[in-house]
């Protein structure tokens, strides 16, 4: 029996907006995300006045709300990135009638710990210090964030027999569809030698180039009910599915093995309540924060077996273009993705399918795309998937 | 917990998240002995130290010493992280940090750096025992080659 999920196609984003992405804005969180919010709003034709929910990552919704002078809200929420929950908990608001339009949004701000010019800014350092908060795992030693996943990469080349060119080709693909986006932040041509000469971060298959690249900026959106959408002037983007996902494996050392990680949870839940399949979808979104969980995405969303994804990626490489056409024709990770648009826990991907079945893309438009896949996370806590589509 | 236990416990690791279900997991620390928390009804090692089973909800949990005995299930070489200037991290050299499946039962992993093995000497399934370092005034897990 197909699960009931009487939302499908009935809320849709209507206005997405961002601000541009930088090694030092020289503005507060806030301001960045008033910015980027004010410019979604403004896109979806609308007003403050219009604005009942706000569902946010971990910025205070109370002070954007307070900055924007949203005088009603009858829903709000924060939540941890990457950033799927935001659009899902707006999705379940709107449809159940909590409210009628949410304002998401997310801001990202380099830290001190990633560059020295950063270290050096006495604002960052003091919202950076904070009191403790718990940690994933106790030990002292912990893969807590960052770690797991170079550590999991590790142990998923070991079973594999995988090669670090596979890693390789998934940055070269952020950075060619990267070099067509202006509003990308690392632009220049990356070729396999240089992603080789990379530093090593955390050895012995993330280099500088597996990793996002961090920016300070913000995206927003607008969500709000299908019927409504249809008297705005954006071509409304609807939702066709959407799910959260995570295992009780919240601790990364104890997850069992990768195909028993959120990713799965997400895809099996999310083609649950999808009228559409892998072979219906026109572009593919999948997270990279590191470069690891976008070639395990490639597994976990059903275009190839398990351990596949290197030979999978050969395959369906256009020599020509340099970057991956899934079958010669799909597209993945238009923007240039978190490695090279800048790091964004996945609001990126989202801004660029928006923008994309909207065919507001600019440089970078892929003509007639109709549905986006998206796989908004990793193996851990607070993954998620989304399947967006036009009519 | 005697109230002077915990005062100790807390003061040799001031920067550390420490709270009543992982306190008996810190003591065991400044003792070496690594202790993990054991069902006793379904006789179940489980960790992080929840306050009660994860598998049978059994309250009956006692922090129990493991061998520490196990093999290499992943690792990283960290060239970054959040020990900068502690003594023993280096993170030019690359700080090998390893996650551990522990003999006592499948699946029940730990993590920890690996001490006396040269970074490229480092391999997946590799048998690892137990091993104590000092650092930041308190001893701290890590391994070595078996
Ligand atoms: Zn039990």
């Amino acid at each position: 029996m197909s699960p009931r999920f009487p939302v499908r196609d009935q809320v849709a984003i209507v206005g997405v907006g961002t601000t541009p992405f930088s090694r030092d804005a020289g503005k507060s969180d806030i301001a960045l995300a008033v910015e980027a919010s004010k410019n979604a709003i403004r896109d979806a034709g609308l007003t403050k006045n219009d604005i009942d929910g706000v569902s946010a990552t971990m910025l205070g919704v109370q002070h954007v709300q307070a900055a924007l002078g949203l005088e009603k809200l009858t829903y709000f929420l924060n939540c941890f990135p990457t950033f799927s929950q935001q659009i899902v908990n707006a999705m379940n608001a709107v449809f159940s009638g909590v409210c009628d339009t949410v304002l998401c949004y997310h801001t990202v701000a380099v830290s001190p710990n990633n560059s020295r010019a950063a270290a050096a800014d006495p604002f960052r350092i003091r919202a950076a210090s904070g009191g403790l908060s718990r940690p994933p795992s106790p030990w002292p030693d912990s893969l807590a964030f960052p770690p797991s996943y170079a550590a999991w990469a590790n142990r998923y080349f070991h079973e594999y027999d995988a090669k670090r060119e596979w890693l390789g080709l998934i940055a070269i693909n952020s950075r060619t569809n990267a070099m067509r986006n202006e509003h990308a932040v690392m632009r220049a041509p990356l070729t396999m030698e240089d992603y080789f000469a990379a530093r090593m971060v955390r050895g012995p298959l993330f280099g500088m180039l597996d990793m996002d690249y961090p920016v300070d900026g913000a995206d927003a959106f607008v969500v709000t009910t299908a019927e409504r959408a249809k008297d705005l002037p954006n071509k409304p983007v609807l939702i066709h599915s959407a799910v959260l996902g995570q295992t009780n494996c919240t601790v990364e050392e104890i997850l069992p093995d990768l195909e028993h990680s959120a990713h799965q949870v997400v895809m099996d839940a999310l083609w649950a309540r999808s009228e559409l399949s892998l072979q219906d979808i026109d572009l593919f979104q999948p997270y990279d924060g590191f470069s690891f969980i976008c070639l395990k995405w490639f597994e976990s969303v059903g275009y190839c077996g398990v351990g596949e994804a290197g030979p999978f990626l050969e395959d369906n490489w256009d020599k020509e273009e340099n970057r991956i056409l899934i079958g010669g024709r799909v597209p993945a990770n238009t923007h240039g993705g978190s490695l090279s648009d800048g790091g964004t826990q996945g609001s990126g991907h989202i801004r660029e399918a928006v923008l994309q079945l909207q065919g507001k893309a600019g440089n970078h438009q892929h003509p007639g795309l109709k549905s986006a896949l998206l796989g908004v996370g990793g193996f851990f806590p607070y993954s998620g998937g989304l399947i967006l589509r036009t009519e | 917990m005697p109230d002077s236990n915990v005062k100790e416990v807390l003061e040799r690791f001031p920067n550390t998240w420490i709270d009543r279900d992982n306190f008996a997991m810190f003591e065991g620390f400044l003792e070496k002995r690594m202790l993990i928390n054991r069902c006793q009804d379904c006789q179940k090692y489980f960790q992080p130290p929840w306050p009660s089973c994860p598998n049978c909800w059994s309250e009956n949990v006692e922090p129990t010493e493991v061998s520490g005995n196990g093999v290499v299930h992943t690792f990283v070489i960290l060239h970054t992280g959040a020990l900068v200037g502690v003594e023993g991290v280096d993170y030019m050299k690359g700080y090998p940090l390893l996650v551990v499946e522990l003999e006592e039962q499948e699946g029940l992993r730990v993590t920890g750096p690996m001490v006396n093995c040269a970074n490229e000497d480092i391999r997946i399934g590799m048998p690892v025992r137990l091993n104590w370092i000092e650092r930041q005034g308190h001893p701290v897990p890590a391994f070595q080659p078996a």
